[in-house]
């Protein structure tokens, strides 16, 4: 193993585990929130989107346009320094608390637009069965649509988590101290970079895997409409 | 009365920073359109030869250009920025001991091709095997087949997706400005610190230019999404 030290000093490596752990922990801990209140924004965001008023869409169509043609990075930044100057109880929020915040509202407009293909796939007539039984608009939007709508779209949503993780890389640079920011952490301690960035790189690659097997698990299973699935 | 004179004051102040910012902020979206554009012909090339390599299957290579795509896939840009830019001028390769602007320039372009690799595999992968049964009954080589009958129609195929990943580069180009490059944002950067207190306002002015440019790209996507979705190829079976 001898060999192995000069190209990557695994040794270096184990001397940081309780900072690259800790890095680990807040990079799962963001994308973990950002993932859940995104989910919600993009339901509120998919309902506004394929509503039929004017009021009620063009501001949600904007607002996924805008998001969509402008880099995370720059959105980042906005939420970063405008929040504080908006609400100025921003003002005392921890830089992970408004890196969760820039993420949530970026992913919201990607998760909004899968999860109107969701609500778009499911069949006229199931709403109009919900609608013959009595239902109304909450209680169809709960028991009928959404889970229907979930089950076709959960191969791009697990997509776009993989995405909302690896996005999590740019709060370093609003300094929350999440995985690359161990990362680099060890570089500008040791000047090692192969143990640094290469040990990043696999901590990223493993989540992906994870998020892989994980989508080609729930394609198996589903095999396509949510309301062709065996039970 | 007070009210319009502290509007007409906040007006005032805004167009002085804004005319001096603006030529740095040109200078730096010039670099961008520079950087995307270098990237994506370079990316999409190499992604291209790498997706119809990947279509054929040969036994060894396509294992190897399954990891590569899966590495550059499955880590965020951020890090394979700072592997082109720490790791590999640090690996006593001669050739690899390069600027901050080639390992900017580098990194993008096999980003991009990752992509532009997976979207010519599934194009390929969407034409029917009619067509290639009928070319081969017809003595067309594999390369002939390929060329003459597959690929112009996997072509369409690949517009819609094909521009989705220019915006997401363009957008990636962003990112670029933590190295050093000074595109748009590094400009940004450099401007607020001229003008610490409108950090705002100057950040706004750069998302506005962006989404000037990433915009009618995105647009383009969608139309010929809907344009090409009633002409599919031809379905045989």
């Amino acid at each position: 193993m001898e060999w192995l030290l000069d190209y990557y000093n695994y040794r270096i490596v184990g001397q940081y585990f309780n900072q690259l752990a800790f890095g680990l922990s807040q990079t799962l801990y963001a994308a973990g929130v950002a993932l859940v209140l995104s989910l919600l924004a993009g339901i509120v965001l998919a309902l506004l989107r394929i509503s039929k008023r004017g009021i009620a869409w063009r501001p949600a169509a904007a607002y996924i346009e805008f998001i969509r043609a402008t880099p995370l990075l720059i959105q980042i930044y906005l939420v970063y320094y405008g929040l504080p100057a908006l609400v100025p109880a921003a003002a005392g929020w921890s830089e992970l608390y408004l890196g969760i915040m820039a993420l949530t509202v970026h992913t919201a407009a990607y998760m909004s637009e899968i999860i109107r293909a969701g609500i778009e796939s499911v069949p006229r007539g199931q709403i109009e069965g919900a609608k013959s039984v009595g239902m109304n608009y909450y209680q169809r939007l709960r028991y009928i649509i959404l889970p229907q709508a979930f089950a076709n779209v959960l191969p791009p949503l697990l997509g776009q988590t993989a995405v909302l993780i690896k996005d999590t890389s740019l709060l370093s640079i609003i300094t929350v101290f999440e995985l690359l920011s161990a990362g680099i952490l060890i570089n500008s301690e040791r000047v090692k970079p192969n143990e640094s960035f290469l040990t990043i790189a696999a901590g990223y690659l493993t989540i992906y895997a994870v998020l892989l097997c994980l989508s080609h698990m729930v394609k198996r299973r589903l095999a396509g409409p949510a309301w062709n699935a065996k039970r | 009365m007070a009210m319009q004179q502290s509007i007409l004051l906040a007006f005032d102040h805004y167009t002085t920073v804004l005319v001096g910012i603006l030529p740095f902020l040109w200078q730096g979206f010039y670099e961008t359109l520079k950087v995307s554009f270098v990237a994506i012909i370079a990316g999409s090339l190499l992604g291209f030869l790498i997706g119809v390599i990947r279509s054929e299957r040969v036994p060894v290579i396509d294992k190897i250009l399954w990891c590569y795509i899966h590495l550059l896939r499955g880590t965020p840009f951020l890090v394979q920025l700072y592997v082109f830019y720490f790791v590999m001028p640090n690996l006593n390769i001669e050739l690899l001991k390069w600027s901050s602007t080639t390992a900017a320039f580098v990194a993008l372009a096999v980003y991009t091709s990752s992509y532009v690799a997976e979207i010519v595999t599934s194009a390929i992968a969407t034409v029917p095997q009619g067509q290639w049964d009928a070319s081969t009954a017809l003595g067309f080589t594999r390369l002939k087949t390929l060329r003459l009958i597959i690929l112009p129609q996997a072509f369409k195929l690949m517009i819609p997706p094909m521009s989705g990943v220019y915006v997401m580069i363009i957008k990636s180009t962003a990112i670029l400005s933590v190295v050093g490059i000074t595109e748009l944002t590094r400009q940004g950067e450099i401007a607020i610190l001229r003008y610490p207190r409108d950090i705002l306002f100057i950040y706004s002015v750069i998302a506005f230019m962006y989404f000037i440019y990433c915009y009618p790209v995105l647009r383009f996507a969608r139309w010929t999404e809907r344009k090409l979705g009633i002409a599919k190829v031809t379905e045989l079976d």
